[in-house]
């Protein structure tokens, strides 16, 4: 139990150090690239009504989609490109004509 | 004279006043000047004045026309060079607009959000709760859950969410739901530390705010008291693999400081702050997604719990020790949880299944009945649920009709070795229910709940009506 429990913190310690690093070194989601756009919407459509029913993009603007989008990143256990392209997708999609 | 004619022919001023072209004014001028001139050689030879003076005068008008000739020639100039000007104006007036336009739609478009980044969301609910045998009917408030999520960068994100209830006599009850940090550690890895709702299962992490939830209330046994885990304070690592071109492999592993005795023999998950003993919890959840809308999930977790004292630390009665009672110290046992569940999610249903057992080994605790430190036999809950929901959406033409969700649950608690538990709590439960959905989270319901207590055979039917909202 002592032995992975150290395991684990260990691993989350230097995780945390290099972290940041990765995460830094990832593309912003890009809402002007249509290849990205259309990989989001699909992506949207089977990942975002798996626990709850799909919110209409119109919902928030770009800043809360953002943020909503990456608490579903851990809430969903969705893997973080995944999560770029909704974003993507979202933040194209929800401006009002 | 002179001056009027001026004022006349000034570009703008003259122009509007009298709606006519400076030449056009120009020309009027002169038929008038040669006019005069005519007049008053007519005049001068009337009066026949001398040569000098009919020289002068030629002179003053020579002087005057040449006058006039020099202001047409600067007004034209002039009037020229401002129509020029404006043209000049009014394209680059076009081009500020262009500018602006594209700068709106660029803005809106790609402007970069600032590195921190936040969103209010939560939820709340009201309702009313009619029973058929004995008991109030009650207007309930149900809760309102702000929930508050700040994000640095795609580093790391603070989640925490607050729970306000008022109790029974009115009182306003607040809870830490959850407080954590979210380190986005690599695309398929993020690190959670603080207190988070407990990954064990999937109604406690993912189905139990009442938006979300079907029915609106707990099934037996995933609520306070049940096999389900509340949440825990810890690390937890967590995350999704993509397996091949659909499926995906996700997991969420957990250290925490486990599960604590509670006061009536049953086992307190809920969250604590501080360990009460040297061994930490360990579990988690394998989920494996086929496809995105079919889940399997496995659940465990393995903790240990110690027994309760009779008194606060320190405040025993020397006393009442007397050499033939013998008294047992609370000891340490422990606790195993193992569980399985399912999800399909496809067009209009909504599948769920979910089972979850806890074994707590026999264990040296306070017995509230017996007054003093006792041997608790093991103790076992088992507690599993089917729901099926059904969204409307696709039967008939009526967007009224598409709205309606009807949705059935029926689920069983069990409960051994704590009578006093199993007495109060184990039970089989029928949920029937019609969800009205205004807004993707926004719906009334009205439910029928049948609880069956295992123990005296009670049967309790309770209508519920509840409006829920996650904004
Ligand atoms: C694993 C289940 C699950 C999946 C998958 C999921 N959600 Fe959620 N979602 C939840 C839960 C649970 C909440 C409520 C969070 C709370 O109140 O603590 C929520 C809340 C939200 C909210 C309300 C704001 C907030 O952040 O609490 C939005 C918006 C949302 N989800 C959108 C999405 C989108 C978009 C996706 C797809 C990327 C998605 N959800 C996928 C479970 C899920």
């Amino acid at each position: 139990m002592n032995t992975l429990k150290n395991l684990i913190l260990t691993a989350a310690l230097s995780g945390m150090i290099a972290g940041p690093g990765l995460a830094y070194a990832q593309a912003a989601p890009d809402q002007t690239d249509p290849a990205q756009i259309a990989r989001g919407a699909k992506a949207w459509a089977d990942q975002c009504g798996r626990c709850h029913n799909v919110r209409a993009p119109a919902e928030f603007n770009d800043e809360d989609w953002y943020v909503a989008v990456a608490h579903m990143r851990v809430r969903g256990n969705i893997p973080g490109d995944v999560i770029r392209d909704i974003q993507a997708f979202l933040m194209a999609s929800n401006k009002k004509k | 004279m002179g001056g009027t004619v001026l004022q006349l022919i000034r570009p703008g001023k003259g122009n509007s006043m009298m709606g006519l072209k400076p030449n056009r004014i120009f020309l009027s001028t002169l038929t008038f000047i040669a006019l005069a001139f005519f007049l008053s050689i007519n005049s001068v030879r009337a009066q026949e004045p001398t040569n000098q003076e009919l020289l002068d005068r030629i002179e003053t008008l020579e002087q005057e026309l040449q006058y006039f000739r020099e202001s047409l020639a600067t007004n034209t100039a002039r009037s020229e060079q401002a129509e020029e000007r404006a043209e000049a104006a009014e394209i680059k007036a076009e081009a500020a607009a262009r500018t602006a336009e594209n700068a709106v739609n660029t803005a809106s478009a790609v402007a970069p959000l600032p590195d921190t980044k936040w969103h209010l969301a939560g939820y709340a609910d009201a309702g009313a709760m009619f029973r058929t045998n004995g008991g109030d009917d009650t207007f309930a408030f149900g809760h309102f859950n702000p929930v508050f999520l700040f994000q640095y960068k795609d580093i790391v994100m603070f989640e925490g969410e607050l729970e306000f209830e008022i109790d029974e006599d009115g009182n306003t009850e607040v809870a830490l739901e959850y407080a954590q940090l979210d380190f986005f550690l690599h695309d398929n890895i993020t690190l959670v530390v603080g207190k988070f709702l407990s990954p064990i299962g999937q109604f406690k992490e993912r189905l139990h705010p009442t938006w979300i939830n079907k029915i609106g209330y707990a099934p037996a046994g995933f609520g306070h008291d049940g096999v389900q885990p509340g949440g825990d304070v810890g690390i937890m690592v967590r995350g999704g693999v993509p397996v091949g071109k659909r499926s995906m492999f996700t997991y969420s592993l957990m250290v925490g400081n486990g599960p604590r005795m509670g006061h009536e023999g049953n086992i307190s998950f809920e969250g604590f702050g501080k360990d009460d003993n040297q061994n930490k919890a360990f579990g988690g959840r394998i989920g494996f997604l086929p496809v995105p809308y079919l889940e399997l999930g496995f659940s465990f977790l393995k903790g240990k719990i110690d027994g309760l004292h009779g008194e606060e630390e320190g405040d025993a009665h020397p006393e009442s020790i007397s050499l033939d009672s013998f008294e047992f110290e609370p000891s340490t046992a422990t606790v195993k949880l193992w569980g399985a569940d399912a999800a399909y999610t496809r067009g209009p249903w909504d599948f769920r299944f979910e089972y979850l057992k806890s074994v707590r080994d026999p264990i040296y605790s306070f017995d509230e009945e017996e007054g003093e430190v006792a041997l608790l036999p093991e103790m076992t809950l088992t507690a599993w649920y089917v729901q099926l929901a059904y969204r409307l959406s696709e039967i008939g033409n009526s967007s009224f009709l598409h709205k309606f969700e009807p949705v059935v649950r029926y689920g069983k608690f069990n409960i051994s070795g704590n009578h006093h538990l199993e007495e109060a709590n184990a039970q089989t439960r029928l949920n029937i229910g019609l969800n009205y959905w205004i807004a993707p989270s926004l719906v009334a319901r009205i439910g029928y709940e049948r609880r069956k207590f295992l123990e005296e055979g009670l049967v309790e039917k309770i209508i519920l009506l509840q409006a829920a909202y996650g904004f």
